[in-house]
């Protein structure tokens, strides 16, 4: 899906776990996340925390969203 | 250590009043076993039925398949960690009942069990339909969660191949094979000029009812660590997963691993099986990271030549192949990889979700994606409509006459990535 939607002409971020089946896939711009589970969340986190959580990891995909690539590029 | 495996040839289970192997057949007194199963208070009711090779009998949803063992000679008990104390196991002399299985069945724990058909196509995916099978339609009481859930299934199957085994204690073994491993150093000293093999046995570790027990460790929590390959004879590894059926590495897989079982065969003759390195496939990047390394670096202690890696599972796990993979051979050890392919229905697509071209030696249990066609049995066990929400299924899959549509990867054991199947490619 990535690819493709990227093909059309729009700009993919690829939040994810595993960045390495990312990378293989041929994503551009990867954000690891959490886990396979929960990839925008952490059940051992309080509920407070976790929109913090979530609300950076957004953050982090919007600013790799401004960032010109030349490469498949990971945004740890 | 040295394991003497004492087989004990099964030709018919019969419910009785009576518990005991004669003559080759297994007697099972029902009450006694059911009030043993029932002291699980999470288990509302359990069943038995008796299922031959040929019959025209369904087995839906199928959790876990077990074979009894018992402990004759040497230290700690079958299943350790879980029905016997955590003693070490895999010396000494162990006693099989060959040629039958527990099987567990009941409401559908996850969503990834599997089917067993003991006839018609169905029954030439799976190793199951070959045996005598004790099944016991396990009905958990109302309201629990579904952890409870799948910690009693698979408690009373263990209980339950435990009871059996032991019945076999003082019978006479029909067969009897001895499997014998050698010291670290020992085993250098003795095979000087034989390549030093080990196998790499990748866990399904995802967690939410993915799991895999070593002597009763959640292997999820576990960094890789090394087993004597006789210690899985015994029942060191156990599985309390729901993982897709085609693929899952069921109790009665690792009883029989048939990697260990050809290395040991091949230890001393062409090779020098040096031992089996347990690692984990685990849903956080860090741990799949940490373990493949370990896994690695467990490998270089032995200093291993050649490497056997199997996976269980599919999807992310592939990642956890491909990790293992990439670093034994960048530290000079020959690997290959025994897994299965998730290539669509008409098999056209990327096989595995990573790759890499240091996996240039691979075997395959097949394409898990394939559809086939179950025809009706006279006789279903256990829950039919399951059929209609198991992975491989789909609303619908289950028809009106009783026939079931969908992928092979519903069927138990049909594209084992231990390599217990029949199904490959070249």
């Amino acid at each position: 899906m990535v690819k493709e939607i990227e093909r059309a002409g729009v700009t993919v971020v690829h939040m994810c776990t595993v960045t390495p089946i990312s990378m293989t896939v041929g994503a551009n711009r990867i954000v690891p996340t959490i886990a396979i589970p929960h990839p925008l969340g952490n059940p051992a986190l309080t509920h407070e925390e976790e929109f913090e959580l979530r609300y950076k990891l957004v953050e982090k995909a919007l600013k790799a969203f401004e960032t010109p690539v030349d490469d498949q590029t990971i945004f740890d | 250590m040295r394991l003497e495996l004492g087989e004990i040839h099964i030709s018919d289970i019969k419910l009785g009043d009576c518990s005991k192997v004669e003559n080759g057949t297994l007697y099972v007194n029902v009450e006694e076993l059911r009030a043993l199963l029932l002291e699980d208070e999470d288990l509302a009711s359990v069943d038995f039925e008796v299922v031959h090779p040929g019959e025209s009998v369904r087995i839906i949803p199928v959790k876990d398949v077990i074979e009894p063992r018992v402990k004759v000679e040497g230290s700690g008990g079958v299943f350790p960690g879980m029905i016997s104390k955590v003693t070490t196991v895999g010396s000494g002399k162990t006693h099989v009942l060959k040629g039958c299985a527990v099987v567990t069945t009941g409401k559908v724990v996850g969503f990834q069990e599997g089917i067993i058909d003991m006839t018609g196509p169905g029954a030439e995916y799976t190793p199951f339909s070959k045996l005598n099978n004790l099944v016991m339609i396990c009905e958990p009481k109302e309201g629990i969660k579904q952890h409870q859930h799948e910690h009693a299934i698979r408690m009373a199957g263990l209980k339950a191949a435990a009871y059996l085994g032991a019945l076999g204690k003082d019978v006479t073994p029909d067969e009897t094979k001895v499997y014998e491993t050698s010291g670290v150093m020992s085993g250098k000293e003795k095979y000087p000029d034989l390549p030093r093999v080990g196998y790499v046995l990748m866990l399904q570790s995802q967690g939410l009812l993915h799991d895999t027990y070593v002597y009763g460790v959640d292997m999820k929590k576990s960094m890789p660590t090394i087993l004597n390959p006789t210690e899985t004879m015994d029942g060191a590894i156990l599985s309390g997963n729901c993982v897709s059926a085609c693929d899952k590495n069921t109790t009665y897989h690792h009883l029989n691993n048939p990697v260990i079982h050809d290395l040991l065969e091949q230890h001393g003759k062409t090779l020098n099986f040096v031992g089996v390195i347990i690692t984990n496939e685990n849903v956080y990047l860090a741990d799949k990271e940490r373990s493949s390394d370990w896994s690695t670096k467990l490998a270089q202690f032995l200093e291993l030549d050649g490497a056997l890696v199997s996976q269980e599972g599919f999807g992310n796990p592939d990642t956890d192949l491909i990790m293992n993979c990439k670093k034994l051979e960048a530290a000079g050890i020959k690997t290959v990889i025994i897994t299965d392919e998730y290539a669509g229905r008409d098999g056209a697509s990327q096989s595995l979700a990573d790759a890499d071209p240091a996996a240039d030696a691979v075997v395959t249990g097949g394409n898990a994606n394939m559809v086939i066609h179950l025809p009706k049995m006279d006789k279903v066990i256990g829950h039919p409509e399951a059929a209609n929400i198991i992975a491989g299924g789909f609303d619908g899959a289950l028809e009106a006459d009783g026939s079931i549509t969908a992928e092979l990867q519903v069927i138990t054991g049909a594209t084992n990535e231990m390599g217990f199947n029949k199904l490959s490619a070249r």
